[in-house]
C-alpha cells in the first residue's frame, strides 16, 4: 500500500448469483436443478480507488448502481471476487446499527456485547461507557430493558456505541436517519468532529450536501463503474445533470402520452358529431400540435434555455388565403407568459392550399422551471377566428439551476473600475 | 498468525458470547445454573442401574469406566453437531457486521468446554466418593489432554459449521454421524475388545488416543503413555489445520450463502 493511504482498492469486481428459488438442502440441490436457475448479476466491475488517510470519501450514484456493495466490500461482509482491497487500522461501520442487541438485556449491558461486536476489549468499553451512555442521552433508561425502548432510543444507543469505537476508518450507509433533527445533527457534528482527529471517513448518502460538507472527493458510481471521481462539487454538477437529464427523460415521455391521450380523446369526440361537421362553415381545422427539440425529436419537457420547435398540424376543407397562426404559452396557474402572433410580428399571412404543418421554430424557452400549456389559434385577416384550441400541448420545463422569478434575463456583473 | 492476533482482539466479543451461552442455557427453569451438574449426575444414575443390575459388565466398575469417558464425549460430539449451527443461527450478525467468523465457532466449543469442566467436578467427586480415588500425579496430564481434545473439537465444529452454511442438511446428518462416531470411539468398551483387523480405522480417528488416555489418567490413575499423547497431538493439530483452511476458505461467502 502507498504510504499515506488508508484505504486503497485495486480492480474490484463483484458478481452476485441470483437465485430464482434457492435451495439449501441436498434434496433441494439434487433434484430439483430447475429451481438452481441463477442470473449472474456483476454489480462491480473493475473498480479503482483510493483514500487518504484522514480524508473523507463520498460514493454516489442511484439505487442500485453498486455503491451499497462497495460499502460492504469496504466492511468485509463481502469479499470482492476478483481485484483487491487494502486498508490499514481498525474498521467500524455505522451500517447495520444495533448488531447483537439483545432485548432482555439492560441498555448498558447490551452497550458491553455491542461495542465487544466491534472489536472493543473489556477495558476499551469500561473506558467508553460514559461517554457512549451521555451521547445517547439515555442516562434515565440505561438499566432498563432494551425492549421497553422507542426504536428511537434503540437507534440513539446504538449509534452513540457505533460511533465511539475510535475506528481508524468509519464507514458510513445513509447517517442521520437517527433520531429527531436536534440529534440528527449532534451525529453530524460527530462524524465532522471524528474526521477532523484524524479518522478516514466513507459514507454512502444521497444527501450530496452532506457529502460535500464532509468529503474531500466523491466518487460517482454508475452500474457499477466509476462514472466520475474528485472534488465533490464537480462530482455532483456532473451527477445532478444525470439526474435531471433521467427524471426528464421519465417525465417527458408521461407527458407525451398524456398529450396524445387528449388528441386522441378530442378525435373521438369530433368524430361522434361529426357527419354534418364534414360540411361545416369551417374552411381550415387545427388537428394537432406538439413540440420538438433541436434534435428534432418529439418533447414535452424542456430545461430554461433550451431551443424548441412548435409544429401546428392542420387540415385544409377549401383553401384559403391570409391566414395567421398565433400561438399563446401559459403557466398551468393561467398566467399568460408570452404570446406569439404573426399579426403583431407584422409577418404576411399564409396561403393554406392543403393540408400541412406550420413550424414556429423558439430560440430559448426562458421560463422558469413550472407545467405551462399552449393554446393555438388561426384568425383570417380580418383577425376572425378560424379555429381556436385551448390547451394543445402539455409540457414542463426544469432547470438545474435554482433561480427564482418567471423568466430567466440573460445577465452579467461586473465591478466598474 | 495474522488470524491469532485478530481472535484476541476480539476476546471480549467471545467471552461475552460464551457468557450469554451459559446464561442464557438454563434460563427459566427453577434449578438453573444448578442443572449443569445435576445432570452429568443423573446420567451416572441411569448407566449405573443399567450396567451394575441389568447388563453386568466384567469389566470391575464399569459405570465409572464409562463415565470418566463419556463425559469428554459429550463434550465432542456436542460441538461437532450442535456447532454445526453457530454460524447458521447468528446470520443476522454475519450479514450486518464485520468481525473474524471463527468467533463463532470459538465461542461455541468454549461454552461446551466449560461445560464440561463442571461436569467434570462432578466426576472428580464421584471418583473420590466411590472409593476409588484420585492419583495426584495423574491428574497432572489431565489438563493436557483437555487441550488436546479441545483443539480437535474447535476443528470440527469450524469445519461442520461453515459447511452447514452452505449445506443445511448436514446439521441433521451430523446427528447420526456422531452416533456411529461414538461406536467407533472406545466410550463404551476397551480398545482390547476391538478386533485386530478393525484396529486401522480405530487409530486414524482421532478421539480413540484422547478417550484412551482420559481412562488412563481417571480410571487407571496412570499417566498416559507418551505415544498416546503424541498420537492425540498429531490428528488433533492435522485436523486444526485442516479445519482453519477449510473455514478461511469457506468463510468468504458466507453473507452471500445466507
Amino acid at each position: 500500500m502507498e504510504k499515506g493511504n488508508a484505504i486503497e482498492v485495486r480492480h474490484v469486481s463483484k458478481t452476485f448469483k441470483v437465485y430464482m428459488d434457492k435451495g439449501h438442502t441436498i434434496k433441494e440441490k439434487v433434484l430439483s436443478s430447475k429451481r438452481r436457475k441463477y442470473e449472474e448479476r456483476e454489480v462491480l466491475k473493475d473498480i479503482s480507488f483510493s483514500v487518504k488517510k484522514g480524508q473523507g470519501l463520498g460514493l454516489i450514484g442511484h439505487n442500485g448502481c453498486g455503491k451499497s456493495t462497495m460499502l460492504k466490500l469496504l466492511t468485509r461482509i463481502m469479499y470482492p471476487d476478483t481485484g483487491s482491497i487494502e486498508m490499514s487500522g481498525r474498521v467500524s461501520s455505522l451500517i447495520e446499527l444495533g448488531a447483537g442487541f439483545h432485548p432482555d438485556m439492560s441498555g448498558r449491558q447490551n452497550v458491553y456485547i455491542n461495542a465487544s461486536i466491534f472489536g472493543l476489549t473489556k477495558k476499551e468499553i469500561d473506558e467508553r461507557v460514559e461517554d457512549i451512555i451521555a451521547f445517547s442521552e439515555l442516562e434515565a433508561f440505561i438499566d432498563n430493558p432494551v425492549r421497553t425502548y422507542s426504536s428511537g432510543m434503540y437507534m440513539r444507543l446504538a449509534f452513540a456505541v457505533a460511533i465511539n469505537v475510535d475506528a481508524d476508518i468509519l464507514l458510513i450507509d445513509e447517517i442521520l436517519a437517527v433520531g429527531d433533527a436536534a440529534f440528527q445533527a449532534k451525529c453530524f457534528n460527530k462524524i465532522k468532529t471524528i474526521k477532523a482527529s484524524g479518522t478516514t471517513v466513507v459514507i454512502v448518502s444521497h444527501s450530496l450536501a452532506q457529502i460535500e460538507e464532509i468529503c474531500e472527493t466523491s466518487l460517482w458510481i454508475h452500474d457499477g463503474l466509476v462514472r466520475a471521481v474528485g472534488n465533490p462539487e464537480d462530482v455532483h454538477e456532473q451527477y445532478e445533470k444525470y439526474v435531471l437529464d433521467k427524471r426528464i427523460e421519465i417525465a417527458d415521455r408521461e407527458l407525451r402520452r398524456e398529450n396524445l391521450k387528449k388528441t386522441e380523446l378530442e378525435q373521438e369526440e369530433k368524430e361522434n358529431v361529426s357527419g354534418k361537421e364534414e360540411e361545416s362553415p369551417q374552411n381550415i381545422k387545427i388537428i394537432d400540435t406538439k413540440m420538438y427539440d433541436k434534435y428534432g425529436n418529439e418533447r414535452a419537457m424542456f430545461k430554461t434555455d433550451d431551443e424548441c420547435t412548435v409544429k401546428i398540424f392542420y387540415k385544409v376543407y377549401h383553401p384559403q388565403k391570409d391566414m395567421f397562426f398565433a400561438v399563446g404559452i401559459n403557466r398551468i396557474d393561467g398566467v399568460l407568459f408570452y404570446s406569439m402572433k404573426m399579426r403583431i410580428d407584422k409577418k404576411a399571412g399564409f396561403e393554406l392550399l392543403e393540408d400541412g404543418v406550420i413550424e414556429l421554430a423558439i430560440k430559448d424557452l426562458t421560463m422558469l422551471p413550472d407545467l405551462y400549456v399552449m393554446d393555438v389559434a388561426i384568425e383570417d385577416k380580418n383577425a376572425q377566428i378560424v379555429d381556436y384550441v385551448t390547451n394543445a400541448y402539455r409540457f414542463e420545463v426544469v432547470s438545474e439551476k435554482n433561480d427564482e422569478g418567471i423568466s430567466r434575463l440573460k445577465h452579467t456583473w461586473k465591478k466598474e473600475s | 498468525m495474522k488470524l491469532f492476533k485478530e481472535l484476541y482482539d476480539y476476546r471480549e466479543m467471545i467471552f461475552s458470547l460464551v457468557k450469554r451461552d451459559l446464561n442464557g442455557k438454563y434460563k427459566g427453569s427453577v434449578l438453573g445454573f444448578f442443572w449443569t451438574f445435576l445432570n452429568p449426575l443423573l446420567q451416572l444414575a441411569v448407566y449405573t442401574m443399567v450396567f451394575s443390575v441389568i447388563m453386568k459388565s466384567n469389566i470391575e466398575d464399569f459405570y465409572l469406566y464409562l463415565f470418566v469417558a463419556l463425559v469428554p464425549w459429550i463434550f465432542f460430539s456436542t460441538s461437532v453437531s450442535g456447532g454445526a449451527s453457530c454460524i447458521w443461527a447468528q446470520q443476522d450478525l454475519v450479514k450486518k457486521i464485520y468481525f473474524p467468523r471463527e468467533v463463532l465457532p470459538v465461542s461455541f466449543v468454549t461454552s461446551q468446554f466449560v461445560n464440561m469442566l463442571l461436569s467434570f467436578l462432578v466426576v472428580l467427586v464421584v471418583l473420590v466418593l466411590s472409593g476409588k480415588g484420585l492419583s495426584g500425579y495423574a491428574l497432572l496430564f489431565l489438563p493436557v489432554i483437555m487441550l488436546i481434545e479441545y483443539l480437535l473439537a474447535l476443528a470440527m465444529a469450524m469445519i461442520t459449521s461453515a459447511l452447514t452454511v452452505y449445506l443445511r442438511d448436514l446439521e441433521y446428518l451430523l446427528g447420526i454421524i456422531t452416533m456411529a462416531w461414538q461406536f467407533l470411539t472406545p466410550v463404551m468398551y476397551s480398545m482390547d475388545m476391538v478386533p485386530e483387523k478393525l484396529r486401522p480405522i480405530f487409530n486414524i480417528n482421532p478421539m480413540t488416543p484422547v478417550i484412551t488416555a482420559y481412562r488412563d489418567i481417571l480410571y487407571y490413575k496412570k499417566a498416559p503413555e507418551m505415544e498416546t499423547l503424541l498420537h492425540a497431538v498429531t490428528l488433533g493439530l492435522a485436523l486444526l489445520v485442516a479445519g482453519i483452511i477449510i473455514f478461511s476458505r469457506l468463510k468468504r461467502h458466507f453473507a452471500e450463502e445466507m
